[in-house]
């Protein structure tokens, strides 16, 4: 099967309504920070970046050790071509990460995430502290795409792709949540929210059901494909809410990463939700979240480790990777090449 | 989320100190310098050379003295390969330190590599510039997140890609080719260029990062092939160079200040600043073991002096100095309705004291200072020689306008990033915009609005052990003497008195940042528990007066009128005479006259001025005037007739 076939099945079951556990078809990968104390000009260096696990339960580092990752995306045609997002901007390697290159030139910096239309491969979102960069070449160039967004409060913590339509995705700024159907040619809001939004994300299951966390704002729900939005009044608004998941084993099970809150927990949907934070250190201070394609989840501990939890947060386990700190969880089809 | 490191080389420091206390530093353990000005430029220039040489003389004194487990550093080699000694040995340390295992990232270390590979490319051996070379394929390097930080990277990668042009992108760490590099590299550097020679310098009149801009450029000057970086090169030294003379007091640089810090605020000497006065004016002992990265400078010190018009301006105090003069904050990622505000700085020079200030916003989150009165002590070794006043604000949403990072766990990690006071409420730097400032001539008001819930309701004045004669008069005002200056502290609210602890760093777990201790220095903090709240300040020279007493009769006798509530606000005539009213959050008023800070200039005032978008500066003093004009590249020299 041709990696481009497997990623269209990979929609397929997303869009089916249950997984089977322990699906093998896939690969799963992290960016982490483990090193937690490096500032520029430390002499402190552990291994960073991106780390894949394998079948074994294993994290093998990837490609280069760089303390500031923030995302990894992967050309869904081709798994040597690989984007991260990180301090100096955009890095794209060509070749499995044997060879990388800095797509952008000095007026991007400190990229916050990348994103590969699934849709249109050869698109490339760059999230930036001052707005959106796009590549229609693979990342070969980068220009700014920001008609629409505001000159003040677009600082852009990431851009999700909508699988289901090229050109279609959310960008999550400072002062809301932004569409644009046609490439980033222009972006409308969507949701005004009084602090900046974190994490944007699509159900596997149903494409018009989407979740998007904030700052202070709450977090926030959609069924219509994101063009209107209802905040979710289980989830409180007085911490930090850094990302959302959806279990892709279950469509009722979705989890919330938060600084103050930890780990919450729904398996009805989003109608409730629970503290899921027995055996996690405290305090609860829980920098991401993130569901396997077997329906674990793990949650990063800020200056602790990775855990897991086989009964979706009811218990928990260490993971490896001590003193990490977990920016992406990112699941792909399982790799033939 | 990424700091510099200014406890990493403090730590390194206090290695080297402790190693170079057992190996005289002459000018730092020394006499002081003679402050006479030098009239004949040879003696002048022979002097500079003089105080560079004993830089490099005693740092390869330090590495070469028998049983010494110092190896080589970076600058260290570099000084080696330039006078053309130790080849070998050199070439071995080189091969040490670009071992996979050895090298880093950053910018921090990437500068000090150009600068030994440029010293050494035509004696290193060819392996070892081999291997430097090499290390800029296989490490990716980290751009960082500050001015001063992009600046090196950028110098550094420009440089280096100068040295080996038409390199394929596979053979650098970027995957661009050294014409791309130079491209985006140049691109940086002009455009940084353009923006500071035009709205001001974002890290303006910093204690220590001076140096980090100052290397750099000295780096284009010495190195670059190309003519216009090199002449641009040039051009930034005599530009913050001239400022640097302008605002120091006796080679001592006081605030306001972008970047300052625990130490350096309050024993205002003991700073790169300080270290690069001595070097170029010679009017100041140099920091223990020469202040670590500023040794750097010294590398490549005898490629450049300062011209005869800056020299005078750092050592004629002759007549007062009045600037005022606009820069920029740190760029605002967020939370703001603008990018990179404008910051508004008066300094007031005489030949006793010096008082500056900004405006009051948030300049830079951690290590800003926004005014002080600090007076000249004859030996500033150990001396506190200053007064101010601050709000201790901290907050990780501020901290989010400047840096990409969540606002819960951004100041947790200060202390390990050597940045140990952002949260303490008896910390003595950083800006607040709960403080609003007005300065005329030698006259502050300072007022603080701080809202209920913030991080901290209070206000601390420092006061220094160095002051004497020290009087809480019951009129509300505090009287004391610094040095040859008379100093007048008028608190707006109740206040207490703790101990002034600084912070000694010690040894911390490897890998887990850095530590500190704080230790008493003999100076005291006053303590305001206020929301709502104000300082007054007013010094004078003693030679003004014919008593102290005089001095504060005059002061007493002045009109003050002052409330609190519902807004600070002070109305009062100051010792100059100004019939000044000032309110939190409004225009000052001074003898019926709003001020109106949008006209204010890049620079104005009595020895430099530019225009805002005018990417020139005229510097002058007496007859001698230098101009600095980005827009043609040139430098000009003129003398005025004298009569």
């Amino acid at each position: 099967m041709t990696p481009l076939k497997t990623f269209l099945t990979l929609i397929t079951l997303m869009a089916s309504t249950t997984f089977s556990t322990a699906a093998p078809e896939y690969d799963f990968y992290i960016c982490a920070k483990v090193n937690r104390d490096y500032v520029i000009g430390s002499k402190v260096e552990t291994v960073n970046g991106v780390f894949q696990r394998t079948d074994e339960g294993a994290w093998v580092h990837q490609g280069y050790n760089d303390t500031t990752l923030t995302a990894v995306a992967f050309d869904p045609r081709d798994r040597n071509v690989i984007y991260t997002s990180a301090n100096n901007g955009l890095w794209r390697s060509l070749d499995g990460g044997k060879h990388w290159r800095i797509c952008n030139d000095w007026d991007m910096t400190e990229a916050r995430h990348v994103a590969v239309d699934p849709n249109a491969p050869d698109h490339v979102y760059l999230s930036l502290p001052d707005g959106i960069a796009v590549s229609t070449d693979r990342a070969q160039t980068l220009v700014r795409r920001e008609n629409g967004l505001p000159e003040r409060g677009k600082y852009t913590q990431l851009v999700t792709i909508d699988r289901t339509q090229a050109g279609r995705a959310f960008a999550g700024c400072e002062v809301g949540i932004y569409l644009t159907e046609n490439g980033a040619d222009s972006w409308r809001r969507v949701l005004e929210t009084t602090d900046i939004v974190n994490d944007i994300q699509q159900s596997p299951h149903d494409p018009d059901h989407w979740l998007a966390t904030t700052q202070s704002a709450g977090a926030w729900s959609s069924r219509d494909g994101g063009l209107t939005w209802s905040p979710i009044e289980g989830v409180p608004r007085a911490h930090s809410l850094y990302n959302v998941t959806f279990d892709m084993t279950n469509p009722d099970r979705l989890a919330i990463g938060s600084w103050g809150l930890g780990v919450l927990t729904s398996e009805d949907g989003g109608k409730t939700w629970q503290d899921r934070n027995t055996g996690l250190p405290e305090p609860q201070r829980v920098w991401r979240v993130g569901v396997d394609p077997s329906g674990r989840l793990y949650a990063s501990v800020h200056t602790q480790t990775l855990f897991y939890s086989d009964d979706f947060g009811r218990t928990w386990q260490p993971d490896t990777l001590k003193g990490s700190l977990v920016n992406y969880f990112v699941t792909m089809p399982k790799s033939k090449q | 989320m990424i700091f510099s490191p200014r406890g990493i080389i403090a730590a390194a420091l206090g290695a080297l100190s402790f190693v170079g206390s057992l190996h005289a530093q002459p000018s730092f353990e020394g006499s002081l310098p003679s402050r006479e000005v030098i009239e004949d430029s040879a003696e002048r220039r022979a002097a500079y050379l003089a105080r560079i040489d004993e830089v490099n003389d005693w740092h390869i004194d330090l590495a070469s003295s028998p049983g010494s487990e110092v190896k080589l550093t970076f600058s260290t080699i570099s000084m080696l390969l330039q006078r053309g000694e130790q080849i070998e040995r050199c070439n071995r340390r080189m091969l040490e330190l670009m071992d996979p295992e050895m090298v880093r990232s950053g910018p921090f270390w990437m500068f000090p590599v150009v600068i030994a590979a440029h010293a050494g490319r035509d004696v290193l051996s060819a392996e070892a510039s081999a291997s430097i070379r090499e290390a800029f394929r296989f490490k990716r390097q980290l751009r960082g997140d500050t001015e001063n930080h992009w600046m090196m990277y950028y110098v550094s990668l420009y440089l280096m890609s100068e040295l080996y042009p038409n390199e394929p992108g596979e053979s650098w760490y970027t995957g661009k080719s050294s014409e791309e590099n130079l491209a985006e590299t140049r691109g940086w550097l002009i455009d940084w260029m353009d923006i500071t020679t035009s709205i001001g310098q974002g890290e303006y009149n910093a204690t220590h990062y001076v140096s980090e801009y100052a290397i750099p450029m000295l780096m284009l000057a010495t190195y670059s092939s190309d003519p216009e970086m090199k002449q641009r090169g040039k051009m930034v030294l005599d530009w913050l160079f001239a400022e640097l003379a302008n605002v120091t007091l006796e080679g001592v640089l006081r605030g306001p200040n972008s970047r300052v810090g625990d130490t350096a605020v309050v024993e205002r000497g003991r700073t790169s600043a300080s270290f690069l006065a001595w070097l170029l004016f010679g009017n100041t002992p140099p920091q223990p073991a020469h202040g670590g990265w500023p040794v750097y400078f010294a590398t490549m010190a005898k490629h450049y002096h300062v011209p005869e018009v800056i020299y005078r301006l750092a050592t004629d105090r002759s007549e007062d100095i009045l600037q005022r003069d606009r820069a920029r904050t740190r760029r605002y990622w967020r939370y703001s309705d603008q990018h990179m505000p404008p910051i508004y700085k008066t300094q007031y020079l005489r030949n006793d004291y010096a008082v500056g200030s900004h405006q009051g916003r948030i300049s830079d989150p951690i290590q800003s200072h926004v005014w002080d009165v600090t007076w000249r002590e004859d030996d500033p070794r150990g001396k506190h020689p200053t007064m101010f006043s601050l709000h201790p604000h901290d907050s990780g949403k501020v901290m989010q306008m400047f840096f990409a990072a969540y606002p819960d766990s951004v100041t947790g990690g200060l202390l390990a990033a050597g940045k140990p006071s952002y949260v303490e409420p008896d910390k003595l730097v950083g800006s607040s915009p709960y403080e609003k400032v007005f300065q005329d001539l030698d006259t502050v008001i300072a007022l603080y609005d701080i809202p209920a819930g913030t991080d901290h309701e209070r206000v601390n004045g420092f006061f220094s052990k160095d002051l004497r004669d020290l009087i809480e008069h019951e009129s509300g005002w505090i009287f004391a003497r610094g040095g040859d200056a008379y100093l007048a502290y008028r608190p707006l609210a109740d206040y207490s008195w703790t101990p002034h602890l600084i912070y000694r760093g010690v040894p911390a777990t490897p890998g887990q940042g850095y530590s500190y201790e704080r230790d008493p220095t003999g100076s005291q903090v006053l303590v305001s528990p206020h929301a709502k709240n104000g300082t007054i300040l007013q010094a004078a020279s003693v030679a003004e007066f014919a008593s102290y007493e005089a001095f504060q009769q005059a002061m007493i006798a002045l009109p003050l009128e002052f409330s609190l509530e519902p807004t600070p606000t002070v109305t009062m005539t100051t010792l100059r005479g100004k019939q000044v009213s000032v309110t939190f959050g409004e225009a000052p008023i001074v003898d019926g006259t709003p001020l109106d800070y949008t006209q204010w200039k890049l620079f104005e005032g009595t020895h430099l001025n530019a225009e805002i978008g005018g990417r020139k500066l005229t510097i002058t003093h007496g007859q001698l005037q230098r101009v600095l004009d980005f827009n043609t590249l040139t430098i000009s020299d003129t003398v005025t007739s004298g009569k």
